[in-house]
């Protein structure tokens, strides 16, 4: 498979493919236009000599175009701290190469070339993950990636030799292309968290008996959201045949019974984050632009439309986190789950069974609630009076990376929990309120939910004894991530 | 070879933590302490066949304390307990914080209210000592009670089994044959050890202490840079008097003020501008800002101090109370006296890099720094000009205001309600390591910044005096950049800076100065 890089139609799925090594190709008409936009370009002194001269001082006019080219670019990389992992980097080139690919930027096509062509090769630079604030774009980390590309540092023999126009210099760097790229890949993942999170939730509807009322299409369509209206329906599909979610067992706590409005918020904030990240993807993110043969000064750097998105759905991720939390916590508390034996064990007392499971998923929600910062609602002056409102987008994206990690365990985690509780009421396994065991007849599962089950029982052994807990932990965290409680294989 | 640590339980410093942690300083059990160890320990053997129930030696834990279990279970309860709390998740705690975790956890042990064996200790203090670490999941802990989950997978290194995964040299192996190799016998279990192994904020503690050790090294490399940068941009002394600071005594400020006079003294660049009355606040309140950073850490380090030496165990057996029964439940394992100064650590160290991103951002902006070239970018090294490492500067510090949100005021009932408030102390440790290593390379870069500035000035006024730290300070801090060679980038300058600051090396560039603790 090979993704064409047009400068439009770039998706966060086709991103993230690339992260993982899928190859990219420059489209023949995309380079044509690059062609005729670089042929526009009106005469006069240099792009960079005339808007940068900060950089260097009032010393520009006695550099060579090249090495005026060089100051500024090595002048850039002033990225700090833990190194950005291969995959984001992947995704932030052949962002940037899609917005060169515009045919807006001043640039000829072999910039965008040059990127694409380490891609291909895996050449992948060695980029700081901290220092841009997300405004004149993720200067500093581009950067990094323009020093290898513009053959400031080295690169594999036989790479395409290429050195960059003083327009081309400023383009690879002039935008936020990390922060949407890394947007773009969170938002992957959000996706893969959240089709995992429904698939628990219905796990743990089947556990508990839930009420049927609350994933009923007439109650979410009455109140309107798409969100709550689409995870209600994945609900009833996964319960469909059910035994135990019926019509007649009442009301449920909110953290089952709420289910589409909680999680239905975070499907409708998703939509919408990766609609502002896909416009952003393919938008002409840099600055001058070259449009009619004129140059045109805009804000185009500047990171605010993703950071706002990012950090609203670091919110609604939140939410996720907190509702499947208090799921466990139900899950594992004896009198709240309806005949389930404490931490979802026998010989509780000397088992302590799935006690601790909790707390993690406890500590792990906890967690995101910090992270869930607004990052945007920062800014700090910067570059002489000039940069003086700046975005904070890229620490709102690398946040939330963390938190989907974060959340992608708490799932597991009710997917674990879930899988136990199931296995419990099929042996017809039950407890009274006192915790005394008390007859019950085995549960026959929907066959969806039996499905899930079974997934998660290819991994993960019924727990009789008390066992090592954290490889379970591990193995449910990876159920989640590679989609394999979908009967999935995926990258991250 | 260094001579061991003795532990007591009794008189662990910050220093010495550090000093076993980073510098793989051998540790010793103390005679008294060991003596102390085996007589709780009998009480506990003999408690646990009597009647009388006591908590988690012969009952089960957390809510299932109402559960009774046979005396003949104990191994069995305790190693149980380790297997189903290693509940971790996330990367892998760092060896220099999970060795501090261990002293720690055999510090506490070693006060002897516990009910174990020295036994434990000495097997602990042995992997210290031939390097055997355990892998320790860095997320995952609520601090109450006690950081469970990583403490239980410490003790599934030490505990005998198939179970547990240890760290040799780099090489990463199972516990059992770590453990054969460094020649350290793994132990069997007996009633309430697995208790003590996991009761208690130890790795709250040991984040916070050697964050705590780094913040206090941090704030003199930031009095350095500030008086750096206020020698770079001419300012006025008289801020910085110490009458001016007696009248409103606080011990931080009057601290800060007296490093700055010292570190300033002498220079012909002070007070060079007389027509200047007063100074911009990130200068002029250095001593205001920096000295509330001062006194704000002072808490943290008091309250570490008592954590460092203290029982966190539960139940504490304390055989000089009268009665028969020398249990005492209580909750001393939680880790919120820990968790809140941690958190106040996080708001005073970013303080004092936000001051010194808008010390910088003076230095860069030309009409803000008394005629010094715009982005501090000049012929010889136009590369080198500071407008994009301020920026850098920003990014961090804003960085920094997300790390701030105190997770020690969060808390989620756990535990079947039975541990219903949790401290989140582990939350609060690591993001304060994040935000003193954020606020390192931000200090790094107004250095970076003020050694550029002040080698200005020199150029401009050859000869002329600087304050007698400060010279010093830019000295070595120039002797470090020319270290890097020509073609060295921002990126590179600063690291370089952040790890000379990191390893303490502006420490002992000048004497003399007052220290927080």
């Amino acid at each position: 498979m090979t993704v064409t890089i047009s400068g439009e139609g770039l998706t966060c799925q086709r991103l993230h493919s690339i992260a993982h090594g899928t190859a990219v190709v420059l489209c023949a008409d995309a380079h044509a236009r690059m062609q005729a936009n670089v042929d526009s370009m009106p005469d006069g002194p240099s792009i960079l000599e005339e808007k940068r001269h900060w950089l260097v001082g009032g010393f520009a006019a006695e550099m060579s175009p090249d090495e005026l080219c060089r100051t500024f670019i090595l002048g850039h990389c002033a990225g700090v701290g833990p190194r950005l992992p291969d995959p984001l980097v992947r995704a932030t080139m052949a962002a940037r190469a899609n917005v060169l690919a515009t045919a807006t930027t001043g640039c000829r096509p072999v910039a965008a070339e040059v990127l694409l062509e380490m891609l291909n090769a895996n050449v992948v630079p060695v980029v700081p993950s901290q220092g841009s604030v997300g405004a004149a774009g993720d200067l500093a980390p581009l950067a990094h990636i323009a020093r290898v590309a513009g053959g400031y540092a080295a690169r594999p023999a036989g790479s395409t030799t290429y050195r960059p126009s003083s327009k081309e210099a400023l383009a690879v760097i002039n935008g936020i292309s990390m922060t949407a790229a890394l947007g773009a890949v969170a938002a992957v993942r959000v996706r893969r968290v959240l089709d995992a999170a429904i698939a628990a939730a219905a796990m743990t509807m089947e556990a508990v008996g839930a009420g049927a009322d609350c994933i009923d299409d007439r109650v979410v369509r009455a109140r309107r959201h798409p969100g709550g209206i689409e995870v209600a329906t994945r609900l009833r599909a996964w319960l469909k045949g059910s035994d135990q979610v019926r019509y007649d067992r009442g009301a449920n706590a909110f953290s089952i019974r709420a289910t589409p409005a909680v999680m239905g918020t975070l499907v409708d904030e998703l939509s919408a984050t990766e609609t502002v990240l896909e416009r952003e993807l393919n938008g002409a993110g840099d600055n001058p632009l070259l449009m009619d043969g004129e140059w045109l000064e805009g804000g185009n750097f500047h990171g605010a439309p993703v950071a706002q998105a990012l950090d609203s759905l670091k919110t609604a991720l939140a939410q996720l986190a907190t509702v499947s939390e208090r799921r466990t916590f139900r899950l594992t508390y004896g009198q709240l789950s309806k005949g389930l034996p404490s931490f979802l064990v026998r010989g509780t007392g000397l088992n302590s069974g799935f006690m601790l499971t909790q707390y993690t998923a406890a500590s792990l929600a906890s967690e995101c609630k910090g992270l869930a910062h607004p990052a945007s609602v920062d800014t700090i002056p910067t570059v002489q009076h000039h940069e003086d409102h700046v975005s904070m987008g890229p620490i709102a994206a690398r946040m939330l990376l963390e938190m989907v990690e974060c959340v992608a365990d708490i799932v597991g985690i009710e997917l674990l929990l879930a899988a136990q509780a199931l296995d419990l009421r099929m042996r017809g396994i039950a407890f009274d309120a006192d915790g005394h065991p008390v007859d019950a007849a085995p549960v026959r599962l929907a066959p969806s939910v039996d499905e899930l089950h079974r997934r998660v029982r290819a991994e993960i052994p019924y727990w009789e004894d008390d066992e090592v807990l954290h490889p379970c932990l591990a193995s449910a965290g990876r159920l989640v991530r590679t989609a394999r409680i979908l009967g999935k294989d995926l990258d991250w | 070879m260094r001579s061991p640590l003795s532990i007591d339980g009794l008189s662990l410093t910050l220093a010495d933590v550090v000093d076993v942690a980073r510098n793989n300083r051998p540790v010793e059990l103390e005679g008294d302490a060991r003596r102390r160890m085996q007589r709780s320990y009998d009480w506990v053997q003999r408690a646990a066949t009597n009647d009388q129930p006591i908590y988690g030696v012969n009952t089960g834990f957390g809510s299932l304390a109402r559960v009774r279990i046979d005396p003949e279970h104990s191994s069995r309860l305790s190693l149980n307990l380790l297997r189903s709390h290693a509940a971790g998740v996330g990367p892998v705690l760092p060896v220099p914080e999970t060795r501090a975790m261990m002293v720690l956890r055999a510090n506490a042990l070693a006060k002897g209210v516990s009910g174990c064996r020295p036994l434990i200790v000495d097997t602990l203090l042995a992997m210290l000592n031939k390097g055997v670490i355990p892998m320790v999941p860095l997320q995952g802990s609520c601090g109450s009670s006690g950081d469970l989950a990583p403490l239980a997978h410490l003790g599934l290194a030490i505990a005998d089994g198939d179970h547990g995964r240890v760290r040799v040299d780099g090489v990463e192996l199972s516990a059992a044959e770590g453990m054969m190799q460094a020649g350290i016998g793994r132990i069997t279990l007996e009633a309430k050890d697995g208790l003590a192994i996991t009761n208690g904020a130890q790795l709250t503690t040991a984040i916070g202490a050697l964050a705590l050790h780094d913040a206090i090294s941090l704030v003199e490399a930031a009095e350095l840079a500030a008086a750096m940068s206020i020698e770079a941009l001419r300012g006025a002394s008289r801020a910085f008097t110490e009458s001016v600071h007696r009248l409103r005594p606080y011990k931080g400020a009057i601290a800060t003020a007296a490093n700055l006079r010292c570190l300033m003294a002498g220079s012909a660049l002070i007070d060079s501008m007389p027509e200047k009355l007063q100074d911009a606040y990130s200068l002029r309140c250095t001593p205001q800002v920096v000295g509330a950073c001062r006194d704000a850490i002072r808490y943290a380090v008091d309250q570490v101090a008592v954590e460092l030496n203290a029982a966190t165990d539960n139940p504490l057996i304390i055989l000089e109370e009268d009665g028969e029964n020398k249990a005492f439940s209580a909750g001393m394992f939680h880790g919120e006296p820990v968790g809140i100064p941690l958190d106040v650590l996080k708001i005073a160290i970013s303080e004092v890099a936000n001051l010194s991103e808008r010390r910088l951002y003076r230095l860069t902006t030309g009409s803000l720094s008394q005629r010094l070239p715009p982005g501090l970018a000049s012929k010889d090294r136009p590369q080198m000009g500071m407008m994009v490492p301020q920026t850098t500067a920003a990014a961090l510090v804003s960085e920094n205001k997300a790390l701030g949100w105190p997770a020690s005021m969060d808390s989620i009932p756990t535990c079947e309600d039975q541990e219903d408030h949790v401290a989140m102390s582990t939350t609060a440790a690591r993001r304060a390591a994040s935000v003193v290593s954020n606020a390192r390379l931000v200090i790094a870069i107004e250095m970076l910044g003020a050694v550029r500035a002040l080698q200005f000035r020199l150029k401009d006024e050859p000869g002329v005096r600087l304050g007698r730290g400060t010279q010093v300070g830019v000295q070595r801090a120039a002797g470090i950049l020319s270290n890097l060679g020509p073609n060295r980038t921002p990126s590179e300058e600063i690291e370089a800076l952040a790890g000379w600051i990191e390893a303490g090396g502006h420490r002992d560039a000048v004497s003399g100065l007052e220290p927080i603790a």
